[in-house]
């Protein structure tokens, strides 16, 4: 079995091309007038983020390949590296992406992960660096297990893995307004994931796709972007501090103070760390589910429209 | 790609983006244009709980509004808005105007720039709020 397969560690040396089609499209928003905006604190922490999450993958990535490669000792698999192998792994990591991004977004330890991704209220190439620094406490580390199980080595799923990121980097964009049809009909792009990124109640929880939208279509996730109704980017609630280590730790210090509040049982206590975001045991806060269906209540109209269609 | 490249990389391409947008003049906060936009922002936080009144900062960067469930403050974040209700806020009185602080790990400070007259009758009813 081959244990010294080594992949170029494709994140890191995308660095250059990152800061390159920033200017590129700062510069096409400045001249244009359209197409996106940006502001400098904003831009700043997301770029922050982003070498904390290369900062943190040289730290604490050894924890997720250490469990990759002790899988890999126990599987009599071994699929090697040629080029369909390649292929199929990056397909079946994408899979493995969408539900690991649906869980992050249902499950609020996964969402306390997560949630730094959202919580601009822009929507530029900067936005797609603003990565979590605390993934590897979230264990979804175990989605990729059937992947190396199956006998992709975890040398080749990270570099698919490093291969996704980087696609998803070019649609974190406004300045591209639609694809070609059939590009629009498989792959993840820039309208797609604007709606991903949208706060409105149609948006919320859809389009998880990392680079085949064909999952959301397959798993009922999917909402298109409504020419009438334009993304609102952020977080439900959106932050009052643009600093780094507060945008990071923020959900993961509203969980310990949720879950050591006094008076709880052990299960209200367990539900605000694995309950959908906005689960409250005195149901004070709002679900997105409660969001969606607020918004029904007030527009009624919307019900069956994109967005609206998931029986109450 | 080694860290002795990628270090001073990112470093550089951080600053140099962040120099560049505020030369551009991307660094100014928004302002609030009148009370119809403090209320609109105030409502895309809080869309159950309309304002009954605001009370907008003469600056327009900053307002204070009341409503069924109790007194917030709206403010600028760069380019953009949020707001916080004062439910355990602490007010302090600072030569540009107050400060507030929350027992909020997302929104701990919030310093608003107003002038003397202003700082009294903003500051009045929040500091029995503290």
């Amino acid at each position: 079995m081959s244990d010294q397969i080594t992949f170029p560690d494709v994140v890191n040396w995308a660095v250059p091309f990152f800061i390159a089609a920033i200017l590129i499209e700062l510069l096409w928003i400045v001249l244009k007038g359209r197409g996106g905006r940006y502001e400098t604190r904003d831009a700043v922490t997301s770029l922050i983020l982003g070498a904390g999450s290369v900062a943190s993958g040289v730290l604490l990535g050894f924890i997720a390949y250490g469990f990759f490669m002790a899988l890999w000792a126990i599987t009599p698999l071994d699929l090697g590296t040629s080029w369909w192998v390649i292929a199929l792994c990056f397909v079946l990591d994408d899979l493995r992406y969408y539900w690991v991004h649906r869980f992050g977004h249902r499950i609020r330890w996964v969402w306390a992960s997560h949630v730094n991704h959202h919580s601009s209220q822009h929507y530029n190439l900067t936005t797609a660096l603003r990565q979590t620094w605390t993934g590897t406490f979230t264990f979804m580390m175990v989605v990729r297990a059937p992947l190396i199980l199956l006998g992709f080595h975890p040398a080749l799923v990270l570099f698919c893995g490093g291969l996704n990121l980087i696609y998803q980097f070019w649609i974190h964009t406004e300045a591209i307004g639609r694809m070609p049809r059939w590009f629009e009909a498989v792959m993840n792009t820039p309208s797609h994931h604007r709606v991903h990124h949208g706060r409105n109640p149609r948006y919320l929880d859809a389009n998880y796709a990392g680079v085949f939208i064909i999952w959301d279509k397959m798993f009922g996730t999917f909402v298109p972007e409504l020419d009438h109704e334009k993304p609102d980017y952020g977080l439900v609630h959106n932050l009052g501090t643009f600093n780094p280590i507060r945008v990071v730790f923020h959900e993961w210090v509203g969980i310990l103070r949720d879950v050591i509040q006094p008076g709880l049982t052990w299960r209200e206590r367990l539900m605000y760390c694995v309950a959908p975001p906005g689960w409250s045991h005195d149901a004070s806060r709002d679900t997105s589910a409660d969001i969606k269906r607020k918004h029904l209540a007030k527009h009624p109209s919307d019900r069956g429209s994109p967005g609206f269609t998931a029986p109450e | 790609m080694p860290l002795s490249i990628l270090v001073p990389l990112v470093t550089v391409g951080i600053l140099g983006i962040a120099l560049l947008l505020h030369l551009l003049g991307l660094s100014r906060p928004v302002a609030l244009s009148d009370e119809s936009a403090a209320r609109d922002a105030w409502l895309s936080e809080f869309p159950d709980d309309a304002p009954l009144r605001v009370l907008l900062s003469r600056n327009r960067m900053a307002a204070l509004v009341e409503t069924p469930k109790g007194r917030g403050v709206v403010w600028p974040m760069g380019a953009d808005t949020t707001a916080r209700y004062l439910t355990g806020a602490r007010i302090t009185r600072r030569a540009e105007g107050l400060r507030i602080s929350l027992p909020d790990y997302t929104a701990p400070r919030i310093d608003l720039v107003l002038d003397e007259a202003e700082t009294g009758v903003w500051a009045a009813p929040e500091e029995q709020d503290a």
